[in-house]
């Protein structure tokens, strides 16, 4: 054994009385002490001005509520932190920031600046959920006053879009996913649009962006194809509206509930959808792209009593499906093309095959407006529940 | 000075831990920007000139054994002395001492910029300088095998911070690598030099070689190192570029990190803090293999204490720390010493190697043209 030497009991001694000392010194942010801003909204307010609001998270056993709701003016987002400061008895800190609104004006105008500080800072988290106000950031955030702070609206909306994030209704916003869909040449970014209803923040539907700013919102209705563009779907659900003329075929004549139609339209409810699309570039040089899209789902409703038990009808009810959905989704990638937004990234399977010089973001705008569409639809009906 | 070094038996590592030594060295502040430089020189085939940087460091790795081999058990110190001359010889040992001492000073940098960035931006850098350096400096006082160890542990102790980049994977585009091959051969041959600053750390190996108790293995164990840092880099990289837009991976300072950023755990919302702190083990035996086979220069050239060594480096290096305050001068004297890195440890070990080659076959031929007459 070697000798332990003195020289080297002193270095380890003045090692770790450094190590004790230094860490005393960083700045402490006692819990108690601190404001935790968890969700922030931005406005234009007049020129060359943001409106910040913000909601804060206390941590104070003396007071009942424990948010608060804070709204300063300033020309950066880092300034409107400073004001919001002043306005503060605790320390305010960004690292639980779980979600952000922007107005729709701002959306419009860009929000570029805004997100790059969101970038910049590492004490901000890169699954943050980057949010479109459907008017003002402002009148979302209020709800919390409204509420009279019961709400917790931070957690409230980052809930909110977690759970649909997660429940496949839409598509995952996250600061990352924003960044990576900017910054991607072929691919542009969505972000779900809230909404005021009463004293409750909805999702309203879908903002398409070009680069970032706000050009087009989708409904409910087209969030389904989008998200089947986009992504994949574990277990999906959708309804499917026909007249009566086109599902004649199939329905059975001497049920009791026929005579007395509810609906004018039959309406066919899918889910446990399981989706698959493939997206190619077929044609180089012509720029046309085959979509293949492949659901597998069952039947679990239907307004009118349908003769499902046969293969036939099983299949003729397939087509049915399959013609309609088609026509939505070329619709939809037609609607993209006019507006020159791509966030299914077709510019990415373009790249992908393209040898040589790398294409920049203005050729592959003036590409992009000579797509042509190839869509395959095919449904699977695997299950129709526990009847026929 | 002599030429060959004999340490005592006691002081001798076994030949596996070579690999440790080789890994342990290279991976250090490096591959956490690595993924951006390369891919600023060789966009999205930087991964082909990642790995061809691993090959080529293998192929130079490969001369450094044959170099040390042709030699009973002599480091760099002794070799340049009976290649270069006692002036030239002492001259190239002194400027090897200086740039590993540089080297050791970037990391420490580097790494001092990383935790004020990420976790402390109020901690002035010469407070976490001081522990660094004091921590190096007692890890070098221990000797040798002290060091091995500590790459040893440094390897084993950080191998499963790989496995967390398989989060950051699911997020992942593999479009992103597609067209292979796409990048012409200019700036991917720019993309391995790009790589020589992160696999940095191998030439140290030329002074670890006294030291290693089964010389005929180190061959074997020096590759094996490098190949798993290779492999290792390569995937990094690849998931950086898949992970990232194209654009976005040539704005992102610290890709490394900034895909730890995306793990969240039920009880800790923010991964890249551990990602951080556990970086200082893997910084450490670099650190240590710096300051340890720069300060054995001292012992070498003027014959002074090593311990005596240590000390004046670590106070140079703390000295020096001060004058470095923002990104930029951080930038600039990284790009000096990835220059000066591809020289020392690259192409002047290649160089010195064919010298040696060609002196002993000189030597031998010499001899036995003169047992002849």
């Amino acid at each position: 054994m070697r000798k332990f030497h003195k020289s080297n009991l002193f270095l380890l001694s003045v090692c770790s009385m450094t190590m004790v000392i230094s860490a005393g010194c960083v700045q402490q942010k006692p819990l108690e002490k601190l404001g935790l801003i968890t969700t922030t909204g931005y406005d234009m307010e007049g020129e060359n001005q943001i409106k910040g609001t913000a909601v804060v998270q206390k941590f104070d056993p003396m007071t009942k509520s424990a948010t608060k709701m804070i709204t300063s003016f300033a020309k950066t987002s880092k300034g409107l932190r400073q004001q919001s400061n002043l306005q503060s008895n605790q320390k305010l800190v960004t690292g639980q920031l779980r979600s952000v609104v922007y107005s729709r004006e701002l959306a419009k105008k860009g929000i570029i600046q805004l997100v790059d500080s969101l970038n910049r800072d590492a004490s901000i988290g890169n699954m943050v959920y980057l949010t479109v106000a459907d008017k003002t950031a402002s009148e979302i955030l209020e709800i919390e006053t409204n509420n009279k702070g019961r709400l917790n609206l931070g957690t409230y909306m980052y809930n909110l879009i977690k759970q649909n994030v997660e429940g496949e209704q839409i598509i995952s916003p996250t600061l990352h996913e924003f960044n990576h869909n900017y910054y991607d040449i072929g691919k542009d970014p969505v972000l779900p649009i809230l909404k005021v209803k009463k004293n409750d923040v909805i999702i309203a539907g879908v903002g398409l962006f070009k680069g970032d700013h706000l050009v087009d919102e989708l409904k409910h209705g087209d969030l389904f194809y989008l998200k089947i563009l986009i992504d994949k779907y574990k277990a999906g659900t959708k309804e499917m509206g026909y007249t009566t003329d086109q599902l004649k075929k199939i329905m059975i004549k001497n049920e009791n509930y026929t005579k007395k139609p509810i609906y004018s339209k039959i309406y066919v409810s899918i889910d446990n959808i399981q989706s698959r699309t493939k997206i190619e570039l077929v044609d180089k040089k012509n720029l046309r792209f085959r979509v293949d899209v492949d659901l597998d789902s069952r039947v679990l409703e239907m307004t009118e009593a349908l003769d499902l038990g046969k293969t036939a009808s099983v299949k003729f009810l397939e087509k049915k499906l399959d013609t309609s959905m088609k026509k939505r989704i070329e619709g939809l990638l037609i609607r993209f093309k006019e507006l020159g937004i791509d966030p299914i990234g077709l510019g990415n399977e373009y790249e992908a095959h393209l040898r040589g010089k790398p294409i920049t973001q203005e050729e592959w705008d003036r590409k992009y407006k000579d797509v042509t569409f190839d869509v395959h639809v095919k449904n699977t009906i695997e299950r129709t529940g526990v009847v026929d | 000075m002599k030429v060959n070094l004999y340490p005592k038996e006691g002081l001798l590592v076994n030949a596996f831990l070579v690999l440790f030594f080789i890994n342990a060295t290279q991976t250090g502040v490096g591959i956490v920007g690595l993924p951006r430089i390369v891919y600023m020189a060789a966009k999205h085939d930087a991964w082909i000139s990642v790995f061809l940087g691993g090959g080529l460091s293998a192929v130079v790795l490969a001369m450094m054994v044959l170099m040390l081999k042709k030699y009973d058990s002599a480091d760099l110190y002794g070799i340049q002395v009976d290649v270069l001359g006692k002036w030239l010889g002492n001259a190239m040992n002194i400027f090897y001492m200086l740039y590993m001492t540089i080297s050791f000073f970037v990391i420490l940098m580097n790494y001092i910029e990383i935790v004020q960035v990420w976790i402390f931006p109020d901690l002035p850098t010469w407070q976490i300088a001081i522990p660094l350096i004091l921590l190096t400096i007692y890890a070098v006082n221990g000797g040798i095998r002290i060091i091995v160890g500590v790459a040893f542990f440094s390897v084993i102790g950080t191998i499963w911070l790989i496995f967390v980049l398989i989060v950051p994977m699911q997020y992942a585009d593999p479009k992103n690598l597609l067209p292979l091959l796409n990048t012409d051969l200019k700036h991917i041959v720019n993309g391995v030099y790009k790589t020589s600053l992160s696999l940095m750390g191998f030439e140290l190996l030329m002074f670890l070689y006294p030291y290693v108790k089964e010389k005929k293995k180190v061959f074997l164990y020096s590759q094996l190192g490098n190949l798993y840092t290779t492999i290792l880099f390569t995937l990094i990289t690849m998931i950086s570029i898949t992970f990232f837009a194209e654009n976005g991976l040539a704005r992102t300072i610290w890709p490394v990190f900034s895909m730890y950023k995306i793990v969240r755990l039920p009880n800790l919302e923010r991964f890249e803090f551990i990602g951080v702190s556990f970086w200082m083990l893997v910084i450490m035996p670099n650190m240590c293999c710096y300051l340890w086979a720069a300060s054995k220069g001292f012992k070498r050239i003027i014959n002074w204490k090593q311990n005596h060594g240590i000390w004046v480096l670590g106070l140079l290096v703390f000295v020096g720390s001060f004058f470095i305050k923002a990104r930029y001068q951080m930038n600039e004297v990284t790009d000096f010493v990835a220059k000066l890195g591809f020289f020392s440890a690259f192409c002047y070990p290649v160089l010195l190697s064919v010298l040696v080659l060609v002196k002993k076959w000189f030597l031998r031929r010499k001899k036995a043209s003169a047992e002849v007459s």
